[in-house]
């Protein structure tokens, strides 16, 4: 057992691994049990040294940095080849949708043209009888012309408004859209209303206009009182 | 008048190029550090796990968690100290997992009470004298710990070990003294199995 007195001081120096100062020195000199339990403090710190040294510094494997340079390839690949096959599947996507909006039929129900913004409506073409509308049939080709078939939704697009540009057409305001939808539908299911309305049109006559002559009175001519004036420069002149 | 200008677009793909670029870079500059800083790593996770197989797992799992975060660290010349950080946690969650499977297994697979092994003295008393040391490591602070490590690896001054761990050099010092010094206050009761060794 170390002297109480020196127990603290000997074991600092042990931690340490300092030599031990000049008094502690002097007592291990003197005191056999204190030299002893100081070589095993040196014993037991240097065991542990040595064993962290051990630890700490054992040799690396060579495949360590080999096989994590592949784990990092693992990792980074799968993110690749996610991405590739969903960058392809969208434009796959897309190409699809320009192919079907481009193969897509221009015409639309008429249910359809009411839902739709500012149209342009075809007018029904004019008739080639048109000086005669009694000769016309029941069924007759004015009204044909106003098929649904014929009654094309232009939208805005150039593209279309040009491809259906062999009729003639109507704009039509969005408030009146419906009604006119409704009166193009109406028509056509009931024939002989439209001859009707064709054939109550009243027949205007074409007559000469004749036109009165203006008549104007004479005009006097007099001078205005008191406008006499004078110029800025007081000349005093008279008009 | 409020001008509008249709600049997302150009901007994003000009964004994502140097997002890539940047990616590109970093990865470059990890790679030049795998060499040198893979080293490290197996050694933290080794002198925590006394076990070569599991320091290479853990250091190839600290080091492939170094390289998700790079681009996210701001001072790169802290990489050495975060990827030994990394690699201690590892290891120490390994370690303490590994301890628990192996209680579990003990406790189910073998008898109670089995005979001491009849071998060597010396090599009985080497084994009983790193099984009490591994009982103390465990019983210190992290932070004790890991400067005690780190100041037992080969090539690291105790000014190398403060500047990587961002820690004062005093304090690195008085850790190492008392990281020590508890150790051996545990250690001193088994002295005999020291002196057997």
């Amino acid at each position: 057992m170390p002297c109480k007195h020196y127990k603290e001081a000997l074991i600092e120096a042990a931690a340490s691994g300092a030599a031990p100062s000049g008094e502690l020195r002097l007592h291990f000199g003197e005191c056999a049990s204190c030299r002893e339990a100081f070589a095993q403090e040196q014993f037991l710190f240097s065991a542990i040294d040595s064993d962290r040294h051990a630890a700490a510094n054992a040799e690396v494997p060579a495949s360590l940095v080999p096989r994590v340079r592949a784990r990092l390839e693992e990792t980074i690949a799968p993110r690749l080849g996610w991405m590739q096959p969903l960058v392809l599947a969208s434009a796959c996507v897309a190409l699809a949708f320009a192919v079907f909006l481009m193969a897509r039929p221009h015409h639309a129900a008429p249910e359809e043209v009411a839902k739709q913004g500012p149209v342009m409506v075809p007018a029904p073409t004019a008739p080639k009888t048109k000086a005669n509308p009694e000769k016309i049939s029941p069924s007759g080709s004015q009204i044909g012309a106003l098929r649904v078939n014929h009654f094309q939704v232009l939208r805005n697009s150039t593209n279309r408004h040009s491809a259906a540009s062999s009729n003639r057409e109507v704009l039509v305001p969005p408030d009146e859209r419906e009604g006119l939808a409704h009166l193009v539908a109406t028509l056509n299911e009931r024939r002989d209303f439209a001859v009707a309305l064709r054939a109550q049109r009243p027949e205007k006559k074409d007559g000469l206009v004749t036109v009165d002559p203006l008549q104007i009175s004479d005009i006097e001519i007099k001078p205005l009182e008191g406008t006499e004036t004078e110029t800025s420069d007081g000349a005093g002149e008279t008009h | 008048m409020q001008e509008l200008v249709l600049s997302q677009p150009v901007s994003t793909v000009r964004s994502e190029l140097v997002r890539e670029a940047a990616r590109a870079d970093a990865q470059r500059e990890f790679e030049e550090r795998l060499a040198e800083c893979g080293p490290l790593a197996y050694r933290v996770a080794r002198s925590v796990l006394r076990n070569t197989a599991d320091a290479e797992d853990v250091a190839q799992e600290a080091l492939l968690r170094a390289y998700k975060g790079f681009e996210r660290l701001r001072d790169r010349t802290h990489f050495r100290g975060w990827l030994v950080r990394i690699s201690f946690r590892l290891a120490l969650d390994k370690l303490r997992s590994g301890k628990r499977r192996e209680q579990r297994d003990t406790l189910w697979s073998q008898p109670a009470h089995l005979p001491p092994p009849l071998t060597a003295e010396d090599v009985a008393a080497s084994n009983q004298f790193q099984n009490h040391l591994e009982r103390a490591l465990d019983g210190l602070p992290e932070k004790f710990r890991l400067v005690l490590l780190l100041s037992a690896m080969e090539g690291y001054t105790v000014e190398e070990i403060a500047a990587m761990i961002g820690v004062p050099l005093g304090t690195v010092k008085s850790r190492i003294f008392l990281a020590r010094k508890k150790l051996a206050e545990k250690l001193r009761c088994h002295a005999n199995t020291i002196k057997r060794r």
